[in-house]
């Protein structure tokens, strides 16, 4: 039986470097060890905030706070209105036409669904990463250049530092940096999703929303997402929903455990997982349903 | 089911699709076979030497003394038959005779005035005389009965030595009464009548065939009478034209006549036109000096008005023109109207109106657009124009197609914009941007395999229509395009391939003698579209492989 953290440095590989097994071990489910973040001003301040469809119950009074340079986590069953939340922070929502908020969803101390709201600058304040890789059917290049040269940068020179920049913040770079020509369509599935990343953080966001980011991609890229979150959190906002409690585990702060639309519990990540507070929570946690 | 039938059931399901394509194919070689194989006489056939006298006076193309010495050579070969015809017309042609002879007399009685010695009474017995002569010589030339035209001659031939007459214009009557003496002898006088009329149509026979004679092109003659037959199936038909004759024969006695064809060397047996026949039969060659002749420029040419010689150069244009024009219009308002369908309209009784009007228009004939483009847009061109512009030009013919094809586009756009998945658009608005550079910057152009898929379809139909340009602007025949300025353009009326075919099929005048025009015109239309189909595939498919990350 193979333990995660025993490298296995006796076998040789075929893979690429950074996919073998001998790499740096990734972090034990072992919780405690994770140093507790500082925290500051909440970014995204909800109060009471609830979404319907219609009729339907989307999420029903949510009051949370997100805090800076930091990832909140957001763990729950299927349907219980995670990607809902999620999508309401950037007015995603707007495209269901029988979308209908209550409360109240401040990001930056604004309230995102007043109506003086300019939903332009919002969506490039607030970055989102899909749960499947949607690069559009364009070069590399043009898919990063996609957010800025809506903001009107047209200047070649600068646009080409800022896709390195993003190429790299997103670990990218490397392997695309021969032909940045190439169509987006052409890489592999771990590699688009690196890429929505880097075409995300191209638009320069405070706050970066990641739906279920890994769902779509076999675990050693999963493995290269996570790393890239523990990277970016040192500079971004990051909120990532997730129905993998284990990568929430891994990756975040703090942990949100919504169900039925319902906010159940929040708070930091350890505590979450090691003391619950409420047994919804522990029952999910420890798999009694799921 | 058991296995066994399985497998019959799915080799049946192969041999039906197999079947369905050879039958495709098949339809295909033999609907479009044969025209586009008649289409191709209009570029490669036997070229007469009239061609090239075309080639060069029309189109100023081909080598001036080479020619010259064709048509020396020609005119030498095909100079007995118009000496044959020549002399058998006098024969014919008692009326021009009668006038010959009063016009010696006439001349006679201008000369006597100027003789000297001759008194006034002397002239008047002389004219008294002359013009007894000049009667009985009209009279022996009207006479049907050959002895009395021959005692006819005879008494005034007798008279050929009468001094009086001597060194006058009087001693050509005389000549005139022995030409005549001559033919009678080899000519049925009771048949005049019916050689009179055959002469005609031998005569029309070899005017089409050689064209006027030398010198004798008068200006303002159409084209198809300037020159003679330009081409050997035309020889041919004319030829059938000269050597045959269509004659009404009484087979049973008391049913209809029935028509027979008879050789012309029967009609005119015995005469002195018979050996003609046997000699343009001999000479075709000689008389038309026939070359194989590529005529590429078929496809430059202007069609010398009337499609009788040249090309269909002004044709293509025409073609081109209105095609590129009318995908000009119809292309932003169809994607603009399928852009709204899909991404703004609601689903309410106006919208579902819209759509239902968009797919009635789908199968509304084209001649409906004709008649629709006749009253909106001519009239609508007529009344801005205040009147000068008959309101028929390349313009109305555009946007009359336009609208034919506009459903066309819009149903195409419409199918491919649902088509571009979700994900693009929300990541797009994720990113920032709005509504509609959404649309222009990431939807339109994963979008445009399948608009162009509409704007494919639509080329060839703009193209092939005949119906709407009826009374919109197509013309028989027009100023070619390339002779107007470019911003001209839009402003004249145009001669169109689909147009043309019609054209030259209906019109009375030249209808049976260009066949090779209608499927040249027919086969060029076929090559153009299959041309403008295969260059947007082309391009389709590069954007479809660039779209697909290639």
């Amino acid at each position: 039986m193979n333990d995660f953290s025993e490298t296995n440095a006796s076998a040789e590989s075929t893979l690429a470097p950074e996919d073998r097994a001998d790499r740096p071990p990734m972090p034990a489910f072992s919780v405690e060890e994770r140093p507790r973040r500082q925290d500051g001003e909440p970014v995204v301040r909800s109060r009471h905030f609830s979404l319907y469809y219609g009729q339907k119950v989307g999420v029903k009074d949510i009051t949370m706070e997100v805090y800076p340079q930091s990832v909140t986590a957001i763990i729950g069953p299927s349907g219980c209105g995670k990607s809902t939340f999620l999508r309401s922070i950037n007015r995603m929502n707007d495209l269901i036409p029988a979308a209908r908020a209550e409360g109240e969803l401040l990001v930056n101390d604004i309230n995102v669904y007043d109506k003086a709201v300019n939903l332009v600058n919002l969506r490039q304040q607030v970055g989102m990463v899909f749960q499947q890789p949607n690069p559009f059917p364009k070069s590399i290049y043009d898919n990063i250049a996609y957010g800025p040269r809506l903001q009107g940068h047209r200047s070649r020179g600068s646009l080409d530092a800022l896709v390195e920049r993003c190429l790299r913040s997103a670990a990218l770079w490397d392997e695309v940096k021969d032909d940045l020509k190439k169509s987006a369509l052409g890489l592999s599935g771990g590699q688009q999703q690196r890429l929505c990343i880097a075409r995300a953080l191209a638009t320069e966001p405070k706050i970066l929303l990641m739906d279920e980011p890994c769902s779509a991609l076999d675990p050693i890229a999963t493995g290269r997402i996570e790393d890239l979150i523990a990277q970016l959190k040192d500079t971004y906002t990051i909120v990532i929903v997730t129905h993998n409690m284990q990568q929430a585990a891994r990756v975040s702060d703090r942990t949100a455990f919504l169900c039925l639309g319902e906010l159940v519990e929040y708070g930091a990540t350890p505590d979450i997982f090691t003391k619950p507070q409420v047994k919804q929570t522990e029952d999910y946690i420890t798999g009694r349903f799921g | 089911m058991n296995v066994r039938l399985r497998r019959i059931a799915n080799r049946g399901f192969t041999g039906a699709s197999v079947l369905s394509v050879v039958l495709l194919t098949a339809a295909l070689l033999i609907i479009l076979g044969p025209m586009l194989f008649k289409g191709t006489t209009a570029v490669f056939f036997h070229g007469t030497v009239e061609f090239r006298k075309v080639q060069l006076h029309e189109f100023s193309r081909g080598d001036p003394a080479a020619l010259a010495k064709e048509i020396a050579a020609t005119e030498k070969a095909r100079e007995p038959i118009y000496r044959l015809l020549d002399e058998f017309r006098r024969g014919i042609d008692t009326g021009r005779l009668e006038g010959e002879a009063r016009h010696v007399y006439r001349e006679l009685g201008k000369q006597l005035k100027h003789r000297k010695g001759v008194g006034p009474e002397e002239r008047i017995r002389i004219r008294r005389f002359f013009r007894g002569l000049r009667n009985t010589l009209i009279d022996a030339y009207e006479c049907t009965d050959k002895d009395e035209a021959r005692a006819l001659l005879k008494e005034v031939l007798s008279h050929a030595q009468d001094e009086r007459l001597a060194g006058t214009v009087g001693e050509r009557l005389f000549r005139m009464a022995r030409d005549y003496q001559e033919l009678l002898e080899t000519f049925d006088l009771g048949k005049r009548e019916e050689y009179a009329a055959a002469l005609d149509e031998v005569q029309q026979a070899v005017r089409n065939l050689f064209g006027p004679e030398a010198g004798k092109s008068k200006v303002g003659m159409p084209p198809e009478d300037r020159f003679g037959a330009h081409r050997m199936d035309m020889v041919r038909r004319y030829a059938d034209d000269l050597l045959y004759a269509e004659t009404w024969v009484e087979v049973e006695k008391g049913r209809p006549l029935v028509k027979k064809r008879i050789p012309r060397e029967e009609q005119f047996a015995g005469t002195t036109l018979e050996p003609l026949f046997g000699l343009f039969r001999d000479n075709v060659d000689a008389m038309f000096r026939p070359r194989f002749t590529v005529y590429w420029q078929y496809f430059l040419d202007d069609a010398v008005p009337g499609h009788y010689f040249g090309g269909v150069g002004e044709e293509i244009l025409g073609t081109l023109t209105v095609t590129a024009l009318a995908i000009a219009f119809a292309f932003p308002l169809g994607v603009i109207s399928a852009a709204y369908l899909v991404e703004v309209a609601g689903d309410n009784v106006v919208v579902r109106f819209i759509r239902m009007s968009i797919n009635t228009l789908a199968g509304v004939p084209s001649i409906v657009f004709g008649l629709f483009g006749l009253v909106f847009f001519v009239m609508l061109i007529q009344a801005l124009s205040g009147g000068a512009h008959k309101g028929e030009c390349v313009l109305a013919c555009a946007l009359t197609v336009a609208v034919l094809v506009l459903p066309v586009i819009i149903r195409a756009s419409e199918e491919a914009i649902r088509a571009v998945p979700n994900s693009y658009k929300e990541a797009a608005l994720a990113l920032g941007a709005s509504r509609l550079r959404c649309f222009v910057t990431v939807q339109l152009p994963a979008a445009l395999p399948g608009i162009l898929t509409g704007v494919i379809l639509s080329l060839s139909r703009a193209a092939g229509e005949t119906a709407p340009f009826l009374f919109v602007g197509a013309a028989a025949t027009t100023d070619p395009l390339w002779e107007y300025a470019a911003w001209d353009w839009p402003w004249q009326q145009v001669q169109m391939l689909s147009y043309g075919a019609y054209d030259v099929a209906m019109n009375d005048r030249i209808a049976g003698m260009v066949p090779h025009q209608q499927w040249g015109m027919v086969m060029t239309l076929i090559g153009l579209v299959l041309i403008l189909n295969i260059l947007a595939i082309l391009v389709r498919s590069r954007v479809s492989r660039k779209l697909r990350g290639g």
